[in-house]
């Protein structure tokens, strides 16, 4: 069992049960979270699954690569340390507890 | 290509959708995939050889793969050019590359890593004041007038006025443009006449011309727009972007940065205004707006098909194409798919998943202008409904006609009444 818990802007919380080997947007929008866009699908071609990630998911996910750092200076809500796309990190169990936080915008 | 069985005189709907396709005919298109959608995933059109693919999930299935499909032909001419006119562009120096929609990784993702660093989102919304002035001007004009056909006063110039924008241009007939983009839609997705190529031909290779004249004195004299950009992440080395590929993308810009905005602002307000209420409710609470752009670029999407080559045998929809088999994904039928989408044939500004469409294509090759073409939509829709709270269709512009290509939908007019002007807060 890999519990992560999507955050709004607004502050409500959902906790889903993900699954091993599908991506951070997959899971979103398999749970119907709202706010993950991901318009191309998961091709790193739009911007639009932008995510917080928390300690916990940001030890576990590694390090961005260059398609997607330079991607994520384009997104609409402006990047921080612990952005990515969500469609670029994979679930793994030790993702367990992670918190993901949606930004007020994708455009 | 033949197709893989005559199942005409059986009845089979398969043969009957290839029978009954028009491909060049926008009006009852919707109907006819409606008909056909649930019986008929994938069926031959004979008058182009494409096989037309009809449902959302093979859409979706096929588009980004691009190990298993190529984009080459995406920009090359359904009915090919007659010799003379190849070496006419030849004699002329026309030397467009189809480095961008036309084509596969690796090339495709060298050349989008770099356009991307200036169309994006970040960018794009910096030019949001710029745009609303824009469409202020427009609605300035109408002031005062009755009866107007929206695209002649509106809809044709104002995206080709965000692309000068976007390439620092300030001294361009933006109808020259429009000309030129409506010659290449024609040309390339259309069935054009023997007697058209010989002008044709002078004006695509002055076109060309253009492009290299406004790129050239960026090289030397940067500013703060497109083609300046591209110039300055070359850095003079022909591995990371030729000055070829650069006067590329601009010739691409200036054909994919208006034609298809201009379509999907005709067909969303034609849409809107076949239900006033829609409309009004708009000039009531501007904030819906963002949600119709969307309504509107799923249920009258301005690029109804796209297309694809195999490059292996595959099989869609049960039926077995071998490699080179052309493909035409009705990106039409996938927006209205009722797999997806609950009451697909009605159109709702509220309708919550309606950005769920694939009007801008999905994967590596999803539209780099996708942002853009929402901001200039919704911002012309705020502004319209602000303005002409009671505007309504002329008697008869529901009939309008449809530019006649394959891929493009839009309205040729759209005559309204525009009623009172409605004075706005500073």
């Amino acid at each position: 069992m890999i519990d992560i818990t999507f955050i709004q802007p607004d502050g409500s919380q959902k906790t889903v049960a993900a699954k091993a080997g599908h991506t951070i947007m997959e899971t979103a929008q398999a749970h119907g979270i709202d706010g993950v866009i991901a318009e191309c699908g998961g091709s790193m071609a739009c911007a639009t699954c932008h995510v917080f990630l928390d300690d916990i998911a940001l030890t576990a996910a590694g390090p961005a690569s260059d398609s997607e750092d330079d991607m994520l200076e384009f997104a609409a809500t402006p990047r921080a340390d612990n952005s990515r796309l969500s469609c670029q990190v994979t679930v793994t169990d030790a993702l367990n507890g992670a918190q993901i936080t949606i930004p007020e915008t994708q455009f | 290509m033949n197709a893989p069985f005559d199942g005409a005189a059986s009845g089979c709907p398969m043969a009957a959708a290839s029978a009954d396709f028009q491909p060049f005919e926008h009006r009852g298109m919707y109907e006819f995939l409606a008909k056909i959608r649930e019986e008929v995933p994938i069926f031959h059109a004979p008058e182009i050889d494409y096989w037309v693919v009809t449902r959302r999930a093979d859409i979706e299935a096929i588009m980004p793969d691009s190990d298993r499909f190529t984009a080459v032909l995406t920009t090359q001419p359904i009915f090919p050019w007659p010799q003379e006119t190849l070496t006419y562009l030849q004699e002329r120096k026309f030397a467009h590359e189809a480095i961008q929609v036309a084509c596969d990784p690796p090339l495709h993702t060298r050349v989008k890593n770099h356009v991307t660093k200036f169309l994006n989102i970040r960018q794009f919304m910096s030019y949001e004041p710029a745009i609303r002035e824009l469409a202020r001007s427009y609605v300035q004009k109408l002031k005062g007038q009755e009866t107007v056909d929206l695209v002649d006063a509106v809809t044709y110039e104002y995206p080709a006025q965000v692309v000068f924008m976007l390439l620092g241009v300030n001294d361009f007939d933006p109808r020259q443009i429009k000309k030129w983009g409506d010659l290449r839609l024609h040309m390339i997705w259309g069935r054009p006449e023997e007697t058209d190529f010989e002008q044709a031909a002078r004006d695509l290779a002055d076109f060309w011309d253009y492009t290299v004249d406004l790129v050239a004195p960026r090289k030397a004299d940067p500013k703060d727009d497109y083609p300046s950009k591209m110039f300055e992440l070359r850095g003079g080395d022909d591995e990371v972007l030729t000055e070829n590929e650069i006067r590329s993308l601009v010739f691409g810009l200036l054909l994919a940065g208006h034609e298809t905005t201009t379509n999907a602002a005709g067909n969303l307000i034609l849409e809107l205004l076949k239900r006033r209420e829609q409309w009004r409710a708009i000039a009531q609470d501007p904030a819906l707006a963002k949600n119709a752009v969307e309504e509107g670029l799923r249920y009258a999407t301005s690029v109804v098909a796209w297309r694809r080559r195999a490059k292996e045998p595959v099989t869609i929809g049960g039926v077995d194409l071998p490699a080179g088999a052309n493909l035409l994904l009705s990106l039409a039928s996938a927006n209205r798919d009722p797999a997806l989408f609950e009451e697909p044939e009605t159109f709702d500004i509220a309708r919550k998943d309606a950005r769920n469409h694939m009007a801008f294509g999905k994967g590596l090759h999803h539209c780099v202008g996708a942002p853009l073409a929402r901001l200039e939509l919704r911002i012309l829709l705020e502004e319209l409904t602000a303005a002409f709270p009671e505007m309504r269709l002329a008697e008869g512009a529901e009939d309008t006609d449809f530019t006649k290509t394959l891929s493009f939908r839009g309205p040729a007019q759209l005559r309204v009444h525009l009623g009172p002007y409605k004075e706005q807060d500073a």
